[in-house]
C-alpha cells in the first residue's frame, strides 16, 4: 500500500479536474493527444475540437484513425460527433473507414434509433465495395426495424448502395424490400421510399416499373400526404403528378385532396401542388369561375410575395400555365407590375408575364397597361427598356385596334426623339405595328418621317433582325424616304459585315426597287450575292432573281414576286409548339420549367461528374482534335494533353482549331455563319447542334485545306 | 478511515481512467472471440473482423478498454495508430496454425519494436488448446521465440477461447502486472 500523500498526489493528477485540457488553438498534435487520453472527458474536448477545425474547412483527416478509436462509446453525443467526421472524410478518405466497418455493423445493432440509423446511413455513403459485403445484415435489419425514423432512412439508403453496386443491390433482393415498404403505416417511411425508387429509376429504368408502383399506391400516397413533412410532401406530389387518372371522378378525387396544399409556406410544396392540379385539371374542364381556379390563382399570387430568386421560378412557371389557361390570373394584371426594387431578372419576366395576362378584349386593363410599359420605357435599365418595347408592339397588335396601335407609334417616336439609344428595338418594334396595319397612311407617314431623319442607318442600327426590318421599309414605303439611293448604297457597301437576314433583305429590296435604282446598283449586289456570301439561301436567291432578270418579259416577273402584299401579323408573342407545352406542364416546377426545354428523355442522367470530367467523353473530343490536326500535318499546333483537362477549354480550344483553319481559306466566315444558318435556316435540314456544325465545318476546311496543297 | 479513503481513491480513479489493452494476432486466432468471452461470457459467433472491436469492462475494480484489432494483412498497417497509451497487448496465438507460426512470430517481434510499446506488458495465449494437434504452451513460446524478449514483463498462457479456459488466468497475470508496474 503507497503512503498517503503519494496516493493524493497520484489521485490529483488522474483526476477530471486536471485531466489535460485542449487549448483553443486546436494544433494537429495537441488534437491528436487529446483523442488518444485516457480521459474520457479530454477525448470529448478534442472531438468537438476537431470537429470545429473541420467546420471551418481545415484538413484534420490525418487524425482519421484517432477520432475513429472514439466511436466505440455509449456516450450518445460523442458518437453522433464522431459520425459527423467519419461521414465528412468518407467520401475523400473510403480506405480508412474500413477501420470502422465492424463498429457500424455493431452500431446497427444498437438499442437507440439514432445510432441504427447513423450507422447504416454512414455505411451506405463510403464508396468501398469491402464494406459493401459487410452491408447486408446491417441494411435489411433497419429496412425491418421497429422505428420508423430508421426504417425511412434506410429505405434510402437502398438507393445509395444502388448507385455504389447495381449489382450487389439486386443480388442482395432490397429493392424487394423497398417495393415493400410503399405499405408502411408511417407516411415518411412511404414518401421516402417512392424518392428512393424514383432515385434507382433514374438510374436504371429496366430494374423496377416505377409506373405501375405509382398507379397502384395512389391511395397511399393520398393517405401519407397529409402527415408528413414539407419535403416528403414535395416528393409525393411531384409522384402524384406523374399518375393518369381514370376518369374525371378521379381527377376531381385527387384535386380535392390535394387543394389544401396550395397555401403551404413553403413555396415548393405550392408549386408541386398546383403542378398535380393542372395536371388533373385536364380531365375535369372546370369553368373559369370554378373554385379551384381561384385557389389556383390565388396559390400563384401568394407566390409573388416570396423573395425574387423564387418570385422568378414562379413566373417562368406562370408562364407555362398561363399558355394553357390564359384566362387564369387575368383579374391579376396588378400583381405583376413592375416595383422598382425587383431585381432586373424578375423585371424581363414580370414584362413577359403581362403582355400575356392582358384580357384583348379588356380596353380599360390594355389602357392600363400601355401607360404603365410607358413608364418602364423611362427606366434606366437598357434590357428593360428594350423589354418594354417589344411588349409594347406585342400588347398593340394583341389589342390590334389601329387607333391602340397608333397610340403605341406615338410613344415609340417620342421615345426615339427623346433618346439616341434602343433604335434597334423602336425600329423592330414599329415595323410589326405597320405589318400588322398596313392600310394606315397616317401611322405609315409618322414613322417613316421619322426613321428617314436617320443617316446611315446601316451604322446607327446594330441588330440583324433591327437592319432588315429597316431594309424591309425601304422597299415597302420607298416613296416616304428621301435620298433612297445613298441608303441603300450605305448598305450595299456593308454586305459582306452583314448576317443573313440583312443580307436577304438588301437582296430583295434591291431587285424590287431596282426599275427607280441605278443599274450598277443591282449589277453589283447581284455579284456580292452570289459570290460573297457562303449563305446558300441568299445566294439561290440571288441565282433565281439573276436568271429571271435575264429572260425576256423578266421584269414583269420580278415585279410580281417582289410585289405580293405579306401577310399581316396578328401576334407577335411566343407561343410553345403543342406537344412541347404538353412536356412542360408535366414537368413544372422542375428545371425544365426555367429553361423551357424538356428533359430529353434517353439524357442519360446521373453520369457521375468525376466520369464527366476525365472520362471517355474527353477524350473522344481530344481525338477528333487530334486527328484532325494529324490529318494536315502542315499545321504545328501544340495540342498538349494538358490542354483538355477542362471541359470549357476544350471547346474552346476546338473553336480556335477552327478559327485557325477558317483563316486564309476562301470562306472567311465560315464559323459565325455556320451558326446562323442553324438558327435561321434549318428549313434546310441543317439543324444539327453546334458541335455537329463545328465538327462539319473543321472537316470542310481541312478538306480545303488539302485541296490546297 | 484509511479503508474509508482508499476505496473512495480507487473508486474516483478507477472511474477516471481507462486502462488500454490491446487484442492483437492474426486473423482467425480467436481475438473476437476472447474479446465477447471476457465481456459477457459467452461464445459468439464471428466474423472476419474488418476494423475493430472495443468494449470496456471492469475486472478487478479497473476499468479496461480493450480493443480487438483485426487481423488481415490489409488492416495490419493500421495496428499501430492504435499503440499510443498502451498498457498491454494480448497477443493470440491459434495453436494449430502452425504454418503461420513464423508470420506470427514476425508481426509480434515487429510490434513490440515500437517506440509506443516500450512499456506494455504482453500476454500470450496459445489458444484453441481444445483442438487435437495443438501445439503446448511451451511449444508456442518456443515459436515465437519469447525468450529472446528482455526487459518486458511477459507471460504465455494455454488456452481455450471456446471452452473459456484459461482466458480468466491470462488476465489476472496481466492485471498484477499493470497494477504494479503502471499505476
Ligand atoms: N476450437 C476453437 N475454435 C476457436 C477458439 N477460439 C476461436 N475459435 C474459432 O476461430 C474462428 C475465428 O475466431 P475469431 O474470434 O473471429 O478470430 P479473430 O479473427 O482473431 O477475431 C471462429 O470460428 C471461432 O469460433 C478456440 O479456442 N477453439
Ligand atoms: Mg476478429
Amino acid at each position: 500500500m503507497p503512503p498517503l500523500d503519494k496516493k493524493i498526489k497520484k489521485f490529483l493528477k488522474d483526476s477530471v479536474r486536471i485531466a489535460p485540457k485542449i487549448s483553443s488553438k486546436g494544433e494537429l498534435t495537441e488534437l491528436r493527444t487529446g483523442l488518444v487520453s485516457p480521459y474520457p472527458q479530454t477525448r470529448k474536448d478534442a472531438i468537438k475540437k476537431t470537429i470545429q477545425q473541420m467546420t471551418v474547412g481545415k484538413d484534420v483527416s490525418s487524425l482519421f484513425p484517432d477520432v475513429l478509436k472514439n466511436i466505440a462509446t455509449n456516450d450518445v453525443e460523442q458518437k453522433k460527433l464522431v459520425y459527423l467526421y467519419v461521414m465528412n472524410y468518407a467520401e475523400t478518405h473510403p480506405e480508412l473507414c474500413i477501420l470502422a466497418v465492424n463498429t457500424f455493423v455493431t452500431d446497427s445493432e444498437d438499442p437507440n434509433p439514432l445510432i441504427r440509423c447513423m450507422a447504416v446511413r454512414t455505411m451506405s455513403m463510403i464508396r468501398v465495395d469491402k464494406i459493401l459485403d459487410y452491408l447486408e445484415t446491417p441494411l435489411r435489419r433497419t429496412l425491418q426495424d421497429d422505428n420508423p425514423y430508421v426504417r425511412k432512412t434506410a429505405v434510402i439508403c437502398v438507393a445509395k448502395v444502388f448507385q455504389l453496386d447495381k449489382q450487389l443491390c439486386l443480388n442482395l433482393g432490397v429493392l424487394t424490400d423497398l417495393v415493400s415498404a410503399l405499405e408502411d403505416p408511417n407516411p415518411v417511411v412511404v414518401a421516402n421510399t417512392i424518392a428512393s425508387l424514383t432515385e434507382i429509376y433514374a438510374m436504371d429504368s429496366t430494374v423496377i416499373n416505377l409506373n405501375d408502383l405509382i398507379q397502384s399506391h395512389v391511395s397511399k400516397f393520398l393517405l401519407a400526404l397529409n402527415e408528413c413533412t414539407e419535403w416528403a410532401r414535395i416528393t409525393i406530389l411531384t409522384v402524384l403528378s406523374k399518375y393518369s387518372a381514370k376518369d374525371s371522378i378521379e381527377a376531381q378525387d385527387i384535386i380535392d385532396r390535394v387543394t389544401a396544399h396550395l397555401q403551404h409556406v413553403n413555396p415548393a410544396v405550392v408549386l408541386a401542388t398546383v403542378k398535380v392540379i393542372i395536371i388533373n385539371l385536364d380531365l375535369t374542364k372546370p369553368q373559369i369561375n370554378d373554385p379551384v381556379m381561384k385557389k389556383l390563382s390565388s396559390a400563384m399570387i401568394s407566390i409573388m410575395s416570396t423573395p425574387p430568386e423564387i418570385q422568378f421560378i414562379a413566373l417562368k412557371n406562370i408562364r407555362i400555365i398561363l399558355e394553357k389557361y390564359p384566362e387564369l390570373l387575368t383579374k391579376e394584371t396588378r400583381i405583376f407590375f413592375v416595383k422598382f426594387n425587383d431585381p432586373l431578372y424578375v423585371k424581363l419576366e414580370k414584362i413577359e408575364i403581362l403582355v400575356r395576362l392582358v384580357d384583348a378584349s379588356n380596353i380599360k386593363q390594355c389602357t392600363i397597361l400601355l401607360n404603365e410599359l410607358k413608364e418602364y420605357t423611362r427606366e434606366f435599365e437598357p434590357e428593360f427598356v428594350s423589354k418594354a418595347i417589344q411588349a409594347l408592339s406585342q400588347l398593340a397588335i394583341k389589342y390590334s385596334k389601329e387607333s391602340f396601335c397608333n397610340k403605341v407609334l406615338d410613344i415609340l417616336l417620342e421615345l426615339l426623339e427623346r433618346q439616341d439609344t434602343f433604335k434597334d428595338d423602336c425600329c423592330i418594334a414599329i415595323s410589326n405595328l405597320l405589318r400588322h396595319c398596313p392600310t394606315s397612311t397616317q401611322m405609315v407617314t409618322q414613322a417613316c418621317g421619322l426613321l428617314n431623319t436617320w443617316v446611315e442607318p446601316e451604322l446607327i442600327l446594330n441588330r440583324d433582325e433591327a437592319k432588315c426590318n429597316y431594309v424591309w421599309l425601304l422597299g415597302q414605303y420607298p416613296d416616304k424616304f428621301s435620298s433612297l439611293e445613298e441608303r441603300i448604297l450605305g448598305f450595299v457597301e456593308n454586305f459582306r459585315q452583314e448576317d443573313p437576314l440583312t443580307q436577304t433583305a438588301v437582296l430583295a429590296t434591291i431587285v424590287r426597287l431596282h426599275t427607280r435604282l441605278p443599274g450598277t446598283i443591282l449589277q453589283t449586289i447581284l455579284e456580292l450575292a452570289t459570290k460573297e456570301t457562303i449563305v446558300i439561301d441568299i445566294r439561290d436567291m440571288a441565282m433565281m432573281y439573276w436568271r429571271c432578270l435575264s429572260i425576256p418579259g423578266g421584269d414583269e416577273l420580278v415585279q410580281q414576286l417582289c410585289n405580293t402584299a405579306p401577310p399581316a401579323i396578328d401576334n407577335i408573342l411566343d407561343t410553345f409548339p403543342p406537344e412541347i407545352l404538353k412536356k412542360l406542364i408535366q414537368e413544372l416546377a422542375t428545371i425544365s420549367s426555367i429553361t423551357f426545354r424538356p428533359q430529353a428523355t434517353n439524357a442519360k442522367k446521373y453520369v457521375r461528374p468525376e466520369t464527366v470530367v476525365k472520362g471517355k467523353k474527353l477524350d473522344e473530343l481530344k481525338n477528333i482534335a487530334k486527328n484532325e490536326i494529324v490529318k494536315n500535318d502542315e499545321v504545328l499546333l501544340d495540342f498538349g494533353d494538358d490542354a483538355t483537362e477542362e471541359n470549357n477549354k476544350n471547346t474552346t480550344t476546338l473553336d480556335d482549331l477552327d478559327d485557325l483553319f477558317n483563316f486564309g481559306t476562301v470562306l472567311p466566315k465560315e464559323s459565325n455563319s455556320g451558326t446562323n444558318l442553324e438558327s435561321d435556316f434549318n428549313k434546310l435540314g441543317i439543324n444539327g447542334g453546334r458541335q455537329d456544325t463545328n465538327t462539319t465545318s473543321t472537316s470542310t476546311t481541312t478538306q480545303d485545306l488539302m485541296d490546297l496543297f | 478511515m484509511g479503508n474509508y479513503f482508499s476505496s473512495m481513491f480507487d473508486k474516483l480513479w478507477g472511474s477516471n481512467k481507462e486502462i488500454r489493452i490491446l487484442i492483437l494476432g492474426l486473423d482467425g486466432a480467436g481475438k473476437t472471440t476472447i474479446l465477447y468471452r471476457l465481456q459477457i461470457g459467452e461464445v459468439v459467433t464471428t466474423k472476419p473482423t474488418i476494423g475493430f472491436n472495443v468494449e470496456t469492462l471492469t475486472y478487478k475494480n479497473l476499468k479496461l478498454n480493450v480493443w480487438d484489432l483485426g487481423g488481415q494483412t490489409s488492416i495490419r498497417p493500421y495496428w499501430r495508430c492504435y499503440y499510443t497509451d498502451t498498457a498491454a497487448v494480448i497477443f493470440v496465438v491459434d495453436s494449430t496454425d502452425k504454418d503461420r507460426m513464423s508470420t506470427a512470430s514476425k508481426e509480434l517481434h515487429m510490434m513490440l519494436q515500437e517506440e509506443e510499446l516500450q512499456d506494455s506488458a504482453l500476454l500470450v495465449f496459445a489458444n484453441k488448446q481444445d483442438q487435437p494437434g495443438a501445439l503446448t504452451a511451451s511449444e508456442v513460446s518456443k515459436e515465437l521465440n519469447l525468450v529472446e524478449l528482455k526487459e518486458r514483463s511477459w507471460s504465455i498462457v494455454a488456452s481455450s477461447a471456446i471452452k473459456g479456459e484459461g482466458i480468466t488466468e491470462g488476465l489476472d497475470w496481466l492485471i498484477d502486472v499493470i497494477k504494479e508496474e503502471q499505476l
